[in-house]
């Protein structure tokens, strides 16, 4: 216990001695764990995005353009029979032009389409989210929805969540790559930075780090203070990135919501909580680890 | 006589033949008063022995710096080790603190063997030695009692035990008056003194001494031998390397020669017994 109050005041004076690198070391972490939480939160809201897609529970199923009634009420009769469906109505070519109409913010341009290019649909309501799937795949290989499918394949006529979050996924994949990529040359530049400051406190102490293999000081003792120094470059840089993601948290997230309400992006506090614990660790990991390679190169004991 | 027994000793000192050159010197420290000097008795465990012990820098394989050498120190024993420059005086004393590793044979300190210990060992193994340098090795921003209980703090040794400790151990090399002062507003041989305290402050059995009065005036050195000849009496094993002819011939203590490598000569109350 004693030790550590000593390895604590021999870090505080390596801040003293080499207080440009020590800064540099710390803004270093300070910005790789900020970008590893923003990429983090990101990765949550888009999460819940994802969830709340694949919830919506409705199928669509496109109908050709020359199906008779008949096949389009069997297709509907053999629809309703299935588990877990509670609700099926048709939408007719027309109807789907005037939604479209009224969703487009451009009206005029469906004057400019000349034709009716949408398909008509079965719209198929859902009383479990969970059995999307299981109807979606039953739907698909009826014979009476094939005779009508808008394309040649049953399947490519039918829209449903899962559809929607295999866009997402794909979009925000190439994001993660991106993300992963960016954090781990942060990690490393925030490790040489590390290396550095701890190697340059090792010179400055050098005649002191002699004296106390002299007198025999233990391995532990004579690395405890650069173990310190490093830890505490990282707890340092911890600190600031959570404040900042706290503030962006604050500021930001609030506006986010309001300017894109459709979109689920709120996160609970305890969502935070994780990922602050998670970006100390991370700073810690990397101090501890910088500080380490160090003495592994300059500090022979 | 004493001329020409110098004289002999110079022709053989880059000859292999060592026997003559021991002849010569006891020849020589025949012809010296002899001194009343306490016999130590060499019983027990050897505190420090070398058994064919090498070592051969890589810088230099054709030239070992240690051939062969074989030597025991027993508790109490007053040691000079004398030769002139890269004769391996300094090697020798950096295997005693396993600084450097033997290229081949074995050294036993206090029946433990410094070739199989573990590495996390060796700092246990310097507890129990002192070591004191030509160049003092203070630490030029800490006072002279800083410096001294330095070495206990990073031993872990707790205050109150530092707070009795060096305030005694300073009062024993005679600085009890210099507390507070920074080792550059000391001389030569207070800053020695300070060094000598910081290597018996935790009480060790074996002080080791590599050319303690190598930068001192010849006043100040007889009373850095007096200090170290106090602590002897003591009970500590002192080992003294030194090429300071005027205080071995004086002390007349055992004396271990060493030339280019070799162990030439390990005589009691012995001289110096090179030309200067």
């Amino acid at each position: 216990m004693r030790s550590l109050a000593y390895f604590f005041k021999q870090s505080l004076q390596g801040f003293a001695r080499n207080p440009s690198t020590t800064l540099g070391s710390i803004i270093t972490i300070f910005l790789s764990l900020f970008i590893i939480g923003v990429f983090l939160v990101g990765a949550l809201v888009v999460d819940n995005i994802v969830k709340s897609v694949e919830s919506e529970v409705s199928i669509t199923a496109y109908v050709k353009d020359d199906a008779t009634d008949a096949q389009i009420k069997e297709a509907q009769a053999y629809i309703s029979g299935l588990d877990g469906v509670s609700q099926v109505t048709f939408t007719t070519k027309e109807q789907a032009l005037e939604n479209f109409r009224n969703m487009s913010s451009n009206a005029a341009i469906v004057d400019e389409l000349g034709g009716n290019p949408l398909p008509a649909s079965i719209n198929v309501e859902l009383s479990d989210p969970q059995q999307v799937q299981t109807v979606a795949t039953q739907i698909e290989q009826s014979d009476s929805f094939a005779q009508i499918a808008d394309e040649a394949n049953p399947a490519d006529s039918l829209k449903y969540g899962q559809r929607t979050v295999e866009k997402l996924f794909s979009v925000t994949n190439y994001l993660r790559y991106i993300g992963i990529a960016l954090i781990v040359l942060l990690v490393f530049i925030a490790l040489v930075f590390i290396n550095n400051t701890i190697r340059l406190a090792i010179m400055a102490r050098r005649k002191e780090i002699a004296i106390m293999r002299l007198v025999g000081a233990s391995n532990g003792f004579i690395r405890g203070p650069f173990l310190m120094e490093g830890a505490l470059h990282a707890i340092i840089g911890a600190i600031l990135a959570i404040g900042c993601i706290e503030l962006l948290r604050n500021l930001v997230l609030p506006r986010l919501q309001t300017s894109l309400t459709f979109l689920p992006i709120e996160l609970g506090v305890n969502t935070f909580l994780y990922i602050y614990l998670v970006l100390l660790l991370a700073g810690l990991v990397i101090g501890l680890l910088g500080s380490a390679f160090a003495m592994r190169r300059y500090l022979k004991v | 006589m004493t001329e020409a027994t110098n004289r002999g000793a110079h022709s053989t000192r880059y000859g292999v033949d060592s026997s003559q050159a021991a002849r010569a010197t006891a020849s020589l420290s025949a012809a010296l008063p002899s001194l009343e000097v306490d016999d130590i008795p060499q019983q027990g465990n050897p505190v420090i022995s070398f058994d064919r012990v090498s070592k051969v820098y890589p810088a230099q394989p054709n030239r070992p710096a240690l051939d062969n050498v074989s030597l025991q120190i027993y508790p109490g024993e007053f040691v000079f080790l004398v030769g002139h420059s890269g004769s391996g005086k300094s090697t020798l004393v950096r295997l005693i603190i396993r600084e450097l590793k033997p290229s081949s044979g074995t050294i036993t300190i206090a029946n433990e063997d410094l070739g199989s210990m573990r590495n996390w060992r060796v700092p246990y193994l310097r507890r129990n030695i002192g070591c004191v340098f030509q160049d003092f090795k203070l630490l030029p921003n800490k006072t002279v009692f800083e410096n001294v209980s330095f070495a206990l703090e990073v031993i872990g040794k707790n205050r109150n035990v530092i707070r009795t400790q060096v305030p005694e151990v300073l009062r024993l090399v005679g600085l009890q008056d210099k507390l507070d002062k920074l080792p550059d507003q000391l001389s030569g041989g207070e800053a020695q003194r300070v060094s000598i305290a910081r290597a018996i402050v935790n009480r060790p059995p074996l002080l080791v001494c590599d050319e303690p009065t190598g930068n001192l005036d010849p006043q100040t050195s007889r009373g850095i031998m007096d200090l170290l000849e106090r602590i002897n009496r003591t009970g500590t094993t002192v080992l003294v390397a030194t090429h300071d002819r005027e205080m071995v011939d004086n002390m007349r203590r055992r004396v271990i020669a060493l030339d280019r490598g070799h162990l030439t000569r390990d005589q009691q109350r012995g001289v110096y017994g090179f030309d200067a």
